[in-house]
């Protein structure tokens, strides 16, 4: 049992998106389903203009409002703390895509965002939406792990495909421990910077535990009470109030 | 503890796991593990085939970095980085992982063809059909041994893009001098990135890009060079942002640019510059660096006379000045700098001279600290002089060969090709009446002196037939009628010129092209490449192929090679000799039995096995004003002054040159070109820009990080991710400031026209305040017309090469994609 | 067919049956046309929507909520005779709770075909017991109110209008369609991360406008039913419809008219920035104009006047009620999604939202069918009958 939490240091951040698109290739993401996206707010009038970032993974929420609006229990909370979706027991309503408030969901069922639609490219096999020859192997729907079935709604399971192997106690998935590196989530494996820290939260000798204290760690949106597993560091963590753009 | 005898389980049976996979290591087989619930449903955990990772670096820009490609049942899955590899460390970059479409791509060429439409042009259909490989390369080799006996091989050009190695690029240079042609081969840098290389070597004599010490810097002063988007090797530099910007203490970064960017927002302070400006920038921060006397004494050398100092607007007596390792200060001072004040600088390049000031003081103050520059400044009519003055500041502040300062790159240890190409040389390779004729870019001759290659001129001369009309090219991992500067006129010159492609896509060369000889791509090759300038010391990669070719492809090196072998005489004879590119990599692997890399790679199957060779460390390091030599044990060798000259310092002087003795020797040609009298043109100084195109509003066009060198055209999840500061999701959008907008009429997302003398295109306009109210900002290397792949098509955005006209810097070549003004209005 | 019933009016009018045999021909164009323009759904499934991740309930989602809402209506006019007792309104008893039956099918077969997998829906509910969930309440009153609907209806028809477990039926649906609407109501007012939306009076705002709904609907559709004309009705129907219903409806009318205003002054005012930012965003359109002056001020105008009696005046003001509610729900329902939530510079405005055929042709689909059904009502239903009293 752990409660695997994720921590980003935004200091070192550089937003390049390569936690995207390593989420994207292993866990055969549609563009635009980015489970794993990169958000960035600008502000400021020239020359004194401020651009932010932060990468948005799942929060896998300690209190996660989109398992307990789901009418089926088929997105729930596993024993290692991760929150995820049985594609069996998914009935497509996308209340959970409303009640989430990180908006880290998606329902492919939707026009490609670009085209040609790789659905239509690879057509899918066996039930699944799509079929690439680069599908990884790993599939579990039980688990929201693989390509989806038409009519279900997907999101980032920390890899849980990965983690879920790791040896049981261990109290950080770091990738720099080469026994280790198979098990850390994709876009904690790749961070060029090494902002991505991943670790169990319950494990008081965690590295992730002691970021989250030494460089007073952040979690986004508390008012919600979703109470994420996910932390920030760095003095940037905040996201800008929506404003719409100048139209002219 | 529990935890570790769990570690030390998991230990062991990951040895054994290796151990058992030939290629690589096995990673499967690891369902028995605790934290797997068993499923009922259909879908459950599928029980996938053994997996393999091959070693192989990334093709998606010329960082090199090692990658681990997994393999199961035949099909390629993942891309993750190379934990033992020093470029790679286990990281990627947005693009890596990205690789496995490019091999599944269903646009690629899945064999051999050649053209029926014999008409050619945008609009054209080229009514491809399919040929056998012996078809091809027979026809090719028909025809060049045709020119060549009718005594025009000069006519046949090779045109040639990111070379990787000796197995590929490597290749090209024996094949032109034995079949006798100066166009083979032509390189791309002068559409790259010269201007920097040319920089260097005019002040400290190394034509090169330069190492980094990244890891222990304490200042970065980056120039134009989209450190966080595009500079390379940007995966690596990722690695290093994260080390620099939480070590202790923690490097500070100041950055110059045009617009906001992902660089100057994680900067420490970013300052909008003028386009084409940075080299005033630069020498006020020189100024203040002298008349405060911040610069690094141990290098460059003091006063003779205590009391002395640098005062703005006075010179400086002649002889009162020691120089150590740089050459010409009192000149410069006398003759240029005295007045470069930060005042001066602000009327140039629009920057208050408060903050000037504060740079300079700031970065003349911190040890070790660096400038660094690219594209931004020397893409640009005065670039080379850009460059030169920012890298002054290097000298200025002894970074050279320093910890924390900059090198250069040395080669692998390489064996020797099993023949040689001296030893098959007919009559007319040795002294053929090619030998007469220029370059088709005329690099080289007066015209562009120093420039070691042209491409973007080679089109233009075509069609003009001057010096000649060609008759045959080839292409290899480039595209200039796409990407060439003014590139229409490409597109009319190569109507007439018979087109060999190589690139396994359908990109605008394809479609243009005669016959088509498609290469493999990356995961499929076995390629070396020597790395791209990194941290000084050599390393070579190998790509091992993850799996057998997907289609009928064949890879260039061996594409060379069997043309050559259908050529008549000696060459014929050479190639054969030659036999394989498999057989040339094994024959540079007896390098390594002689001086095993780190990791213990000694041979071609530990090479395989690995993916790279590197021996640590660099050899030479500059400390506190004396230079030293690696003796196998320590930094302990003392250099001499003519050893530096011979090994670092390669200039005339064999210092540090502020009075360039390399471009001193080209006085007049450039005297004429610039406008600079020829006494003084050896100095790093002000030579303002000259701006093409006939706007109004500058036009700057960068790269991406998820586009950067521009292979992401045809990845819909590139294409979905591009430039998240506009969220361009499906194409790239034209950045302008508000007010530049409103003042013609335009709207927050129109539809825009982009107009200069050579030509108009269309984007998608979005507002931001982050770009100067001068300037427009545009993504470089959008914008496909080929009608042959599917995903690049009708992106919504234009190529910005049509409205950029084709000048280039006299000095480097290179072509000025920055100095372009624009006018814009709504479409 | 039972004896207890009495016929009380003769389907002699030609009008009427002009109307009603219009009803039912526009039923099945509109059935064909929806079937065609649907058919997406079958080749593209919900790909042919033009919902999103960023967006995903649209149309047929606040068609649902409109149609079940009526519905809920509906079941209020018809409880005001059958559970309240108040027998004037047993003239129009049966045809509300049949009006309240096609509605209902109208919703569910919107969100049937908004959904992924509806099938599923039927085993994965009730089996996995999610009781957090305000969905799964939802679901499990307003299945229980269908049932309990239907029940009704058919005790009814056989003319069981006031026996012990008649009325038990009949309280047993209003009691549950209240806590549907009022589930309905949560499965949106709960949602804090979408400030639109939030609210605990959400509940209430959809009591007073379901009631609004159903009595707009009366208005509508009775006096259609009836030709235009009260002298087609018997006494009881014409002194509700002409006296005591039109002062009802004018009641409710005015309170949603309050809460309208109020909700949107709120709106424009507030400090909280989504919520500001949506509102000026809708209070801007076309549609909010037309929905507030012309779909409601200008109705309870009409109903404020003399001619509140006048069936025309009371069809127009129905009619415009009608759509002015399906506005409002359409408004409401994609409102609190149009502020992207956490999507950076990828979708740095509102989020651009307009059905696609698809969706439409969905709508269509399931009103299509609704209306059929009222009409084979109509026909075949006897839906004037009343008790004898």
């Amino acid at each position: 049992m752990a409660k695997w939490g994720m921590v980003i240091d935004l200091e070192k951040c550089t937003g390049c998106q390569a936690c995207s698109t390593a989420c994207a290739m292993e866990n055969n993401t549609l563009p635009g389903e980015s489970w794993q996206d990169v958000l960035y707010y600008k502000e400021g009038k020239f020359p004194n203009v401020s651009v932010k970032w932060f990468p948005r993974p799942c929060m896998h929420c300690e209190n996660p409002s989109c398992m307990h609006v789901c009418p089926t229990r088929a997105t729930y909370k596993d024993e290692n703390g991760l929150v995820l979706i049985d594609w069996n027991k998914c009935i497509g309503c996308k209340y959970c895509m409303i009640a989430c408030p990180y908006g880290v969901r998606f329902y492919t069922d939707e026009k490609a965002l670009v085209e040609p639609d790789l659905k239509e490219v690879f057509p899918g096999q066996g039930g699944q939406q799509w079929s690439p020859p680069f599908q990884n192997p790993a599939s579990d729907w039980s688990k929201g792990v693989g390509i989806q079935p038409k009519g279900v709604v997907s999101k980032c399971t920390f890899c849980v495909h990965k983690v879920s192997k790791a040896p049981q106690g261990v109290p950080d998935l770091d990738e720099d421990i080469p026994e280790l590196k198979e098990f850390v989530p994709a876009c904690v494996r790749t961070c060029a910077p090494k902002a991505r820290y991943f670790g169990d939260l319950d494990n008081p000798a965690s590295n992730v535990n002691r970021l989250i204290a030494d460089k007073r760690g952040v979690r986004l949106l508390e008012h919600t009470g979703n109470k994420p597993q996910v932390y920030y560091l760095g003095d940037h963590g905040t996201v800008p109030g929506f404003e719409r753009p100048e139209k002219s | 503890m529990n935890v570790f005898q769990t570690l030390m389980n998991r230990r062991r049976f990951l040895k054994t796991g290796a151990a058992a996979g030939a290629t690589g290591a096995a990673v499967t087989g690891l369902g028995g593990l605790p934290g797997l619930t068993p499923v009922k449903e259909a879908k459950a955990q599928a029980a996938a085939g053994q997996t393999t990772i091959t070693k192989n670096i990334c093709h998606q820009c010329p960082a090199r970095c090692g990658i681990d490609v997994y393999t199961t049942d035949g099909r390629v899955h993942a891309i993750y980085g190379n934990t033992d590899h020093p470029i790679a460390n286990g990281k990627l970059c947005p693009k890596g992982h990205l690789g496995t479409y490019i091999l599944y791509d269903q646009d690629r060429w899945k064999g051999p063809m050649k053209r029926t439409n014999p008409k050619k042009g945008r609009n054209e259909d080229p009514g491809f059909v399919p040929i056998s490989w012996d078809e091809a390369l027979d026809t090719i080799a028909g025809r060049l041994q045709n020119l060549r006996d009718k005594g025009e091989s000069h006519r046949f050009a090779l045109f040639y893009g990111r070379g990787w190695g000796a197995s590929c690029a490597g290749l090209q240079g024996p094949f032109g001098k034995l079949y006798g042609s100066p166009n083979v081969a032509i390189g791309h840098a002068s559409m790259c990135s010269e201007g920097s290389k040319r920089a260097k070597k005019a002040t400290d004599g190394n034509d090169s890009y330069n190492a980094y010490d990244y890891r222990n810097t304490n200042y970065l002063l980056i120039f134009g060079a989209g450190f966080l988007e595009a500079f390379r090797p940007y995966n690596y530099l990722m690695q290093m942002w994260g080390h620099m910007r939480t070590k202790s203490p923690k490097t500070r970064v100041t950055t110059i640019d045009v617009h906001a960017n992902t660089t100057t927002a994680a900067s420490d302070r970013a300052l909008y510059i003028k386009p084409g400006t940075d080299g005033a920038l630069a020498l006020a921060i020189a100024h203040v660096m002298l008349t405060e006397g911040l610069w690094d004494k141990e290098f460059v050398g003091d006063f003779r006379y205590p009391g002395s100092r640098f005062r703005s607007g006075e010179r400086i007596p002649a002889g009162s000045f020691a120089e150590k390792w740089t050459h010409g200060i009192e000149q410069w001072w006398n003759e240029e700098l005295k007045d470069r004040t930060p005042e001066w600088a602000e009327t140039i390049t629009t920057i208050p001279a408060r903050h000037i000031r504060t740079v300079a003081r700031e970065f003349g103050s911190t040890r070790p600290a660096m400038a660094i520059f690219e594209r931004g400044p020397t893409a640009h009519t005065n670039g080379t002089y850009n460059g030169m003055a920012i890298h002054a500041l290097n000298a200025l502040t002894g970074a050279l060969f320093a910890e924390g300062g900059l090198h250069y790159q040395m080669g692998p240890s390489y064996g020797s090709l099993p023949v040689n190409a001296d030893d098959y040389m007919d009559d007319w390779s040795r002294d053929g009446a090619w030998k007469k004729q220029p370059r088709i870019d005329m690099a080289g001759t007066e015209r562009w002196p120093t420039a070691g290659t042209m491409m973007q001129e080679a089109g233009p001369n075509h069609l003009k037939g001057d010096p000649y009309k060609l008759d045959t090219a080839m292409f290899y991992l480039t595209n200039p009628i796409l990407t060439a500067p003014n590139g229409q006129v490409w597109e009319e010159a190569m109507k007439d010129v018979f087109i060999i492609d190589t690139s396994p896509y359908g990109a605008e060369t394809a479609a243009y092209a005669d016959i088509i000889v498609p290469d493999h791509t990356y995961l499929e090759r076995l390629q070396d490449a020597p790395t791209y300038p990194f941290e000084g010391w050599p390393m070579a990669q190998l790509r091992t192929p993850a799996i057998e070719p997907v289609h009928d492809t064949k890879v260039y090196g061996d594409v060379l090679i069997e043309i050559g072998k259908r050529m008549k005489g000696p060459m014929g004879d050479y190639y054969k000799a030659l036999g394989s590119t498999e057989n040339v990599l094994r024959h540079l692997a007896t390098g390594f039995a002689k001086d095993p890399g780190d990791n213990g790679v000694n041979s071609f199957e530990t090479w395989k096995e690995k993916g790279v060779w590197y021996k640590k460390p660099y050899h030479w390091r500059q400390w506190r004003g004396d230079f030293y030599e690696w003796d196998g044990k320590g930094y302990n060798v003392r250099m001499s002054e003519e050893d530096v000259k011979a090994k670092l310092l390669k200039t005339p002087s064999g210092k540090f040159e502020f009075n360039s003795g390399f471009i001193a020797n080209h006085a007049e040609n450039f005297s004429k070109k610039l406008g600079v009298p020829a006494n003084r043109i050896g100095l790093i100084q002000w030579v303002p820009p000259k701006y093409t195109g006939g706007g109004d509003l500058h036009l700057v066009t960068p790269k991406t990080a998820m586009h950067a060198e521009g292979r992401g055209a045809n990845l819909s999840h590139a294409i979905a991710l591009q430039q998240p500061m506009h969220g361009g999701n499906r194409t790239v959008f034209l950045e302008i400031h508000p007010q530049t907008a409103r003042d013609r009429g335009i709207r927050n997302g129109d539809k825009v026209r982009i107009k200069s003398s050579v030509g108009s295109i269309e984007a998608y306009c979005k507002f931001f305040e982050g770009t100067r109210p001068d300037t427009l900002v545009l993504p470089f290397e959008h914008g496909h017309w080929s009608m042959l792949t599917r995903w690049t098509q009708n992106r919504g955005v234009g190529h910005s090469g049509e409205v950029t006209e084709n000048v280039s810097d006299p000095i480097s070549g290179l072509a000025c994609y920055y100095t372009g003004m624009v006018s814009v209005e709504r479409a | 067919m039972s004896n207890a019933t009495q016929t009380m009016d003769a389907p002699t009018s030609t009008g009427r049956s002009v109307i009603s045999n219009a009803r039912i021909g526009l039923g099945v164009i509109g059935l064909l046309a929806g079937l065609a323009a649907a058919a997406g759904l079958l080749t593209g499934g919900h790909a042919t929507f033009n919902t999103t991740s960023n967006l995903s309930w649209g149309l047929p989602v606040s068609a649902y909520v409109f149609f079940v809402l009526t519905s809920t209506g509906l079941t209020f006019v018809a409880s005001l005779a059958m559970v309240f007792g108040m027998k004037n309104f047993y003239p129009i008893a049966k045809r509300c709770v049949w009006g309240a039956i096609a509605t209902l099918v109208i919703g569910f077969i919107s969100l049937g075909l908004e959904i992924g997998h509806p099938l599923r829906m039927i085993w994965a509910v009730p089996l996995n017991l999610q009781v957090r969930s305000p969905m799964f309440w939802m679901g499990l009153f307003y299945t229980a109110y269908g049932v309990f609907l239907i029940w009704k209806f058919m005790l009814i028809n056989k003319g069981d209008w006031d026996s012990s477990t008649s009325r038990k039926v009949g309280i047993a649906s209003l009691l549950t369609v209240v806590f549907a609407h009022a589930t309905l109501g949560s499965v949106f007012g709960m949602m804090a991360m979408r400030p639109f939306w939030y609210g605990g009076m959400v509940p209430v705002y959809f009591l007073i406008t379901a009631f609004l709904s159903g009595l707009a609907f009366i208005m509508l559709f009775i006096n259609l039913d009836y030709g235009v004309d009260h002298g087609n009705m018997s006494d009881g129907a014409r002194k509700a419809m002409s006296e005591q219903l039109p002062i009802i409806f004018t009641i409710v009318l005015g309170l949603v008219i309050v809460f309208t205003i109020a909700k949107t002054i709120t709106g424009l005012w507030t400090n909280v920035n989504e919520v500001q930012i949506v509102t000026r965003h809708i209070v801007s359109s076309f549609w909010f104009q037309f929905e507030l002056w012309i779909g409601m001020v200008l109705p309870f105008l009409l109903m404020l006047s003399a001619k509140r009696s006048d069936p025309r005046m009371q069809t127009l003001a129905g009619g415009l009620v009608i759509v002015a509610l399906f506005i409002g729900r359409y408004e409401y329902v994609v409102g609190g999604q149009l502020v992207p939530l956490f999507k950076g510079a990828w979708y740095d405005d509102l989020i651009a939202y307009t059905p696609s055929m698809t969706e439409i042709g969905v709508v269509v689909l399931a009103v299509s069918v609704g209306l059929l059904l009222y009409g084979y009502g109509d026909k075949k239903l006897k839906l004037s009958d009343a008790p004898k009293i």
